[in-house]
C-alpha cells in the first residue's frame, strides 16, 4: 500500500507527519512511500533527505491508501483523498463534528490520534503525550525568552542574583516535562495538580508539590482530570493566589477533556505578580487558564507577559515531527502484523477501535469507554487494614504468660529437683538465643544455619559417654551416632570457614 | 577428673558457642566467631572424653576419624551453589544422631530411675527420639527436593491435615502405652512410634512447595537443636540443653524472618499445599495482563548497562542454577571501572535457603558493602537506569503490591519497575515457583531477556568488553 505524506496547509504550521527516519521503518514493514514536495521544509527536512531515505516526492499524492497528517485536514484537503483510504491524523472529533460528517460522507477510515485510549499497550502511540512533552519544554523555553533574568541563582562579582520561582498548575505530560527543563534550567519549582497520586511524579522532577487541604481526588477512571467541586474550588484559589504572588513565571497546563479550559487566573492573581513575570497558557486554544489570554499571541497586561501561543509544539517542528511520526509509525505497525505493507482495521483491537471515529461510512466516535486506573483507589483500604492487623500482632497477648506462669508452677510442684535445673538452664539459653540470632545480620544466614547446624553435633558428647556402656548394642548404636556427629561437626564448621572467608570488604 | 571441672568446662564452651553466634552480627567478625565455636566444640570433645568413664578409645577414634574425613571432604568439594542440600543432609544427620542417643539411653538399664524422675526420663527419651526422627526423615526429603531428584511441587494427599493430626494423636497414644508397660514391650511401642515419625516427617516435607524451601530448611534446622536440647534433659548434661537451645531459637527465628519475607503464617507453610489455589489467579478485570512483552538482545543489554549511570542486580535462583555469580561480577566490575554505580538488591527469600544469594555473591568476590537488602535499597529504584533481574520472578512482581486478589499479595517484594529500564533474564515466559503470572513483564519500561542466564551474561560480557 502506498503511503501518503502531504504538506501542511494550515496557517502557520511547521510540522510534517514523516520524517526520514520514519519513513525508513515504514518502508521496512512493507509500505510505499510518496511525499509531496517541499513537506518537511519548514521542520528543516528537504525532499533530498526524504529521497535518500527511500520515500518517492510525488507532485500529486491524491492516489495514496494512507494518508498521514498532523492537523485535521480542511474541506480542501478532504477533496483530494481518495474515497476509501485511510487518514490517520489530529481530528478532535468532539470539536470538529462537520469534519466527521464530511470524511464520513467521502467514505474515509479516519484514525484520530488525540483519540487513542489510553492504556499501557497504547503509550507508545501516544502523540498527545508526545506533543504534550514538547509543548512542556518549550513553554520554558518561551517564557525564558520574554523572562528578564537567568533561571539560575548565581552570587557573582557584581551581585547576587535570586533564583527564578516557577508555578506550574497541571502536571500532566506537559507540566511535568516544564518541572522538568525548568529544574534543570536551575528555577525553583512548585506544581499543582487535582490529582493527588501526581505529587511523586512532580517530586521525581525535581519540583514540590503544593497542596490544597480538602480532600477531593480529581482523577477519573480514564486517567484525566474531571472537574471540581466548589468547595475545592474556592480552596484551591486561595492557594494559586498566594503561589503566583510569589511566582515569577507561571505556566498553565490545566485541561479537562471536552471541556473548556478551567479559568484558574484571575486579573488580581495577575495585577498581584512582580511586573517582569511571564505566564505562558497552554491551555489557551481551549480558552485558557487565565482571564486575560489572548490565544495564540504574546501580550502585555499589568506588566506581566502573557503568551498564549497555541501551536508550541509546530515551533519546534523537527523534534514533534520526529516524535510524531514515530507514533504514526507505531500506529500502523500495530495495523499491519504481516510486515507486508497491508494495514488490517481490526475493529475489535481495543486501541484501534478506540482511535477509529470514522469507518466504511459510518461515524464510530465516540468509542465505549476502556478503564483504567482503578488500582489507587482500591490499594488505600488494604493498607490500612494491613497496619490495623500489624497493631493487633503487636499486642501482647496476656494468655501466653497466664499458661507459662502455670505450666512453670506445675514443675515446681511436682517435677523433680534435677528437671527444675534443667527448664531453668533451658528457657535461659532459649532466651540468650533469641536475642543473639536478632542480631545476626541478614547477609549471614547461610553460614549462620551452618555453625548452628556444626554446633548442634554437640550431641557427639552424649555419644560418647554411651560408648563405655557395657551392651554391645548401645556401643554400636553410640558408636555410629559418634560417626555421624563427627562428619557433621567437621564438615560444618568447615563449610562455614569456606563460606565466611568468601565475605570479603571491597576496596 | 571431677564433674564440676567437667562441668565449668563445659560451661566455657557454652559461652564460646553464643560468642559464635554474636560474631555473626558483622561480616568482619563472623570468621572469629566460627573460630570460637570450633574452640568451644574442642572444649566439650576434650572434657568429655577426658572424664572418667570413657573406655571405648578405639572405636571412637575411629568413628571420629572416620566422619572428620568424609565431613571436611564434602565441605571441600561442595559447590556453593549446593549449600542447601548439603545443610539439610548435615541436619538429617544430627535427627538420626538424636534417635541413636535416644535408643541407647532408654536400653541402658545401669541407671536405675523411680517414680517422677523415671517418668519424665521416660518422656524425654520418648520425645527426643521423635523429634529426632521427624528432622531426619524430614531433612532427607528436604534433601531430595533440593537437589531435583523429588519433585518440588507439593504432593497433597487428600486429608492431609486429618492425616497429620491423627499421627500425633497416635504417637501419644503410643507414649502414653510405652510409659505404662515393661521395659521389653515399651521398646517395640518406641519402634512404632520412630515409624509414625519417620512418616510425619516425610509428609509434611513432600506438602511443602519449591518456593518455601528456605523456610523448611530454617525449620529442620530449628527441630535439631530441639532435638539436640532433648537429649540433654535425657542425659542431664546442661552443655547440651543450652546448645540444642541455641540452635532450636536461631532456626526458628530464621523461620520466621523467611515468612515474614514471604507474607505468610508459619502454620500454613509447615501444614503446607501452597500453590493449590493459586489456579484461580486474579479474576480482577482492571489486572488482566495485557499480553505484550518486549524482547530485547544481549548487545543491546550492553549498551543499556553501558549508557546507565546507576544499574541495580537483582540475583535470584535462577543466577544459581546457571552458576553466572562470577560472569555476573566481572560485568559489575567493568561498568564500576567505567563510573557506573553498581549495586546488588537481595530479597529475604531469594533462593532456596535464607542468605543463599549473600553467599553467591561472596564467592564470586562481590564486596559485601555492594550488596543491600530488600529494605535498605527498595526506596532507591526510582534513582536505578537499569535493574537487571536474573533469574527470579516472583520476588519482582508487582502483583504483590497491586492485586489483593493474587496469591502472593501482601509479600514485599523488590520495586524493580521503578527504575527507568527493568531487563528480566529468563529461560521462557514460565511462572515462578508460586505459580502466579508477573505483570511485571508486560509493564512498558520492561524488557525481557530470554535465554540461559549463563549464556545471555555471557554474550553481555563479551559486548561490554568490546564497548568499553
Amino acid at each position: 500500500m502506498i503511503v501518503g505524506i502531504p504538506k501542511e496547509t494550515f496557517l502557520g504550521e511547521k510540522r510534517v507527519a514523516a520524517t526520514p527516519e520514519t519513513i525508513e521503518k515504514l518502508i521496512k514493514l512493507g509500505f510505499e512511500v510518496h511525499v509531496e514536495p517541499g513537506a518537511g521544509i519548514e521542520a528543516n527536512i528537504n525532499d533530498e533527505a526524504y529521497l535518500k531515505s527511500g520515500a518517492q516526492i510525488v507532485s500529486n499524492i491524491s492516489g495514496s491508501d494512507i494518508f498521514l497528517k498532523v492537523r485535521a485536514p480542511s474541506p480542501a484537503e478532504i477533496e483530494k483523498l481518495k474515497p476509501g483510504s485511510t487518514l490517520i491524523s489530529f481530528i478532535w472529533p468532539a470539536q470538529n463534528p462537520a469534519l466527521l460528517k464530511l470524511l464520513c460522507n467521502k467514505k474515509i477510515n479516519t484514525i484520530a490520534m488525540d483519540s487513542v485510549p489510553r492504556i499501557s499497550r497504547a503509550q507508545k502511540l501516544d502523540a498527545l503525550s508526545s506533543m504534550a512533552n514538547i509543548a512542556g519544554y518549550r513553554a520554558v523555553i518561551e517564557a525564558a525568552h520574554h523572562f528578564g533574568r537567568f533561571f539560575t541563582g548565581q552570587i557573582t562579582a557584581a551581585g547576587k542574583v535570586p533564583p527564578a520561582q516557577v508555578f506550574v498548575i497541571g502536571a500532566g505530560v506537559a507540566g511535568l516535562s516544564a518541572i522538568g527543563t525548568a529544574t534543570s534550567l536551575g528555577a525553583i519549582v512548585k506544581a499543582n495538580d487535582t490529582r493527588p497520586e501526581v505529587a511523586d511524579q512532580v517530586k521525581s522532577m525535581g519540583g514540590s508539590f503544593v497542596n490544597v487541604k480538602v480532600q477531593e481526588s480529581g482523577s477519573s477512571q480514564t486517567g484525566y482530570a474531571v472537574i471540581m467541586s466548589e468547595e475545592y474550588q474556592k480552596a484551591q484559589r486561595v492557594v494559586f493566589a498566594k503561589q503566583i504572588s510569589e511566582a515569577d513565571i507561571v505556566i498553565t497546563t490545566a485541561l479537562i477533556p471536552g471541556r473548556p479550559a478551567p479559568k484558574l487566573i484571575t486579573t488580581e492573581m495577575v495585577q498581584s505578580m512582580k511586573p517582569g513575570s511571564v505566564i505562558v497558557d497552554l491551555a489557551s486554544e481551549q480558552g485558557g487558564n487565565c482571564e486575560l489570554t489572548v490565544p495564540g499571541e504574546v501580550i502585555k497586561k499589568h506588566g506581566v507577559t502573557l503568551i498564549g501561543y497555541t501551536d508550541l509544539p509546530s515551533r519546534l517542528a523537527k523534534q514533534s515531527s520526529q516524535l510524531y511520526g514515530t507514533n504514526l509509525f507505531r500506529f500502523l505497525e500495530e495495523m499491519c502484523a504481516q510486515k507486508n505493507g497491508v494495514i488490517h482495521h481490526n475493529m475489535n483491537d481495543e486501541v484501534i477501535r478506540g482511535a477509529t471515529v470514522t469507518f466504511s461510512g459510518e461515524i464510530t466516535w465516540p468509542a465505549p469507554a476502556v478503564a483504567i486506573s482503578a488500582k489507587a483507589s482500591e490499594a488505600k483500604p488494604e493498607a490500612s487494614t494491613k497496619e490495623a492487623h500489624k497493631k493487633t500482632e503487636e499486642k501482647a497477648n496476656p494468655f501466653v504468660f497466664i499458661i507459662a506462669a502455670l505450666l512453670l508452677l506445675l514443675v515446681g510442684l511436682y517435677a523433680p529437683a534435677i528437671f527444675v535445673t534443667q527448664i531453668t538452664v533451658f528457657i535461659l539459653a532459649c532466651l540468650i538465643g533469641y536475642m543473639v540470632v536478632w542480631n545476626v545480620t541478614a547477609s549471614l544466614h547461610t553460614p549462620l544455619m551452618s555453625v548452628t547446624n556444626a554446633i548442634s553435633s554437640i550431641i557427639i558428647v552424649g555419644a560418647l559417654l554411651q560408648t563405655s556402656s557395657e551392651d554391645f548394642w548401645i556401643q554400636i548404636l553410640s558408636g555410629f551416632a559418634v560417626l555421624l556427629t563427627s562428619i557433621n561437626l567437621f564438615g560444618g564448621f568447615a563449610v562455614t570457614k569456606r563460606m565466611l572467608d568468601m565475605f570479603k570488604k571491597g576496596s | 577428673m571431677t564433674q564440676n571441672l567437667t562441668s565449668m568446662i563445659y560451661l566455657g564452651s557454652a559461652v564460646l558457642f553464643v560468642l559464635s553466634l554474636l560474631g555473626l552480627n558483622h561480616p568482619d567478625t563472623a570468621r572469629r566467631g566460627n573460630f570460637y565455636g570450633m574452640i568451644g566444640m574442642a572444649m566439650a570433645l576434650a572434657a568429655t572424653l577426658w572424664a572418667a568413664g570413657v573406655t571405648n578409645w578405639i572405636m571412637i577414634l575411629a568413628a571420629l576419624l572416620v566422619g572428620a574425613v568424609i565431613g571436611l571432604f564434602a565441605a571441600k568439594k561442595v559447590k556453593t551453589t549446593q549449600l542447601p542440600e548439603l545443610v539439610a543432609l548435615m541436619h538429617s544427620l544430627v535427627g538420626l544422631a538424636a534417635v541413636l542417643v535416644g535408643l541407647s539411653s532408654f536400653l541402658d538399664l545401669t541407671k536405675v530411675l523411680v517414680g517422677a524422675e523415671k517418668t519424665i526420663h521416660d518422656v524425654e527419651v520418648y520425645i527426643g527420639i521423635m523429634v529426632g526422627a521427624v528432622t531426619f526423615s524430614g531433612s532427607l526429603i528436604a534433601f531430595g527436593k533440593l537437589l531435583g531428584s523429588i519433585s518440588g511441587s507439593p504432593l497433597l494427599l487428600p486429608a492431609r491435615h486429618w492425616l497429620n493430626l491423627s499421627v500425633l494423636v497416635g504417637i501419644a497414644i503410643l507414649g502414653y502405652q510405652f510409659l505404662n508397660v515393661d521395659h521389653d514391650q515399651a521398646l517395640l511401642y518406641l519402634f512404632a512410634m520412630i515409624v509414625l515419625s519417620l512418616f510425619l516427617g516425610i509428609h509434611m516435607v513432600m506438602a511443602i512447595g519449591g518456593a518455601d524451601m528456605p523456610v523448611v530448611v530454617s525449620m529442620l534446622n530449628s527441630y535439631s537443636g530441639w532435638a539436640a536440647s532433648a537429649t540433654g534433659f535425657m542425659l542431664n548434661n546442661h552443655l547440651l540443653i543450652i546448645v540444642g537451645a541455641l540452635v532450636g531459637s536461631s532456626g526458628a527465628i530464621l523461620s520466621s524472618i523467611m515468612c515474614k519475607a514471604m507474607n505468610r503464617k508459619f502454620l500454613h507453610v509447615i501444614a503446607g499445599g501452597f500453590g493449590t489455589d493459586t489456579k484461580k489467579a486474579s479474576t480482577n478485570p482492571s489486572q488482566v495482563l495485557a499480553g505484550e512483552t518486549t524482547a530485547i538482545s544481549s548487545l543491546e543489554t550492553a549498551e543499556l548497562l553501558k549508557d546507565a549511570k546507576s544499574v541495580m542486580i537483582i540475583p535470584g535462583y535462577g543466577m544459581a542454577v546457571a552458576q553466572a555469580q562470577h560472569t555476573v561480577f566481572e560485568i559489575s566490575q567493568i561498568l564500576s571501572n567505567a563510573g557506573v554505580n553498581v549495586r546488588y538488591a537481595i530479597h529475604p527469600v531469594a533462593g532456596r535457603m535464607p542468605g543463599h544469594m549473600n553467599v553467591l555473591l561472596a564467592e564470586a568476590k562481590v564486596p559485601y558493602d555492594q550488596v543491600f537488602e530488600m529494605e535498605e535499597i527498595n526506596e532507591d529504584f526510582k534513582n536505578v537506569d537499569v535493574a537487571i533481574i536474573i533469574g527470579a520472578n516472583d520476588i519482582v512482581n508487582p502483583a504483590a503490591l497491586d492485586d489483593p486478589s493474587s496469591p502472593i499479595a501482601g509479600m514485599p517484594v523488590l520495586e524493580v519497575w521503578k527504575a527507568k529500564t527493568s531487563i528480566v533474564m529468563k529461560r521462557s515466559m514460565a511462572s515462578g515457583y508460586a505459580g502466579v503470572d508477573n505483570p511485571l513483564f508486560y509493564k512498558d519500561n520492561n524488557r525481557m531477556l530470554f535465554g540461559d542466564a549463563k549464556t545471555k551474561l555471557d554474550e553481555i560480557l563479551q559486548a561490554l568488553k568490546a564497548n568499553l
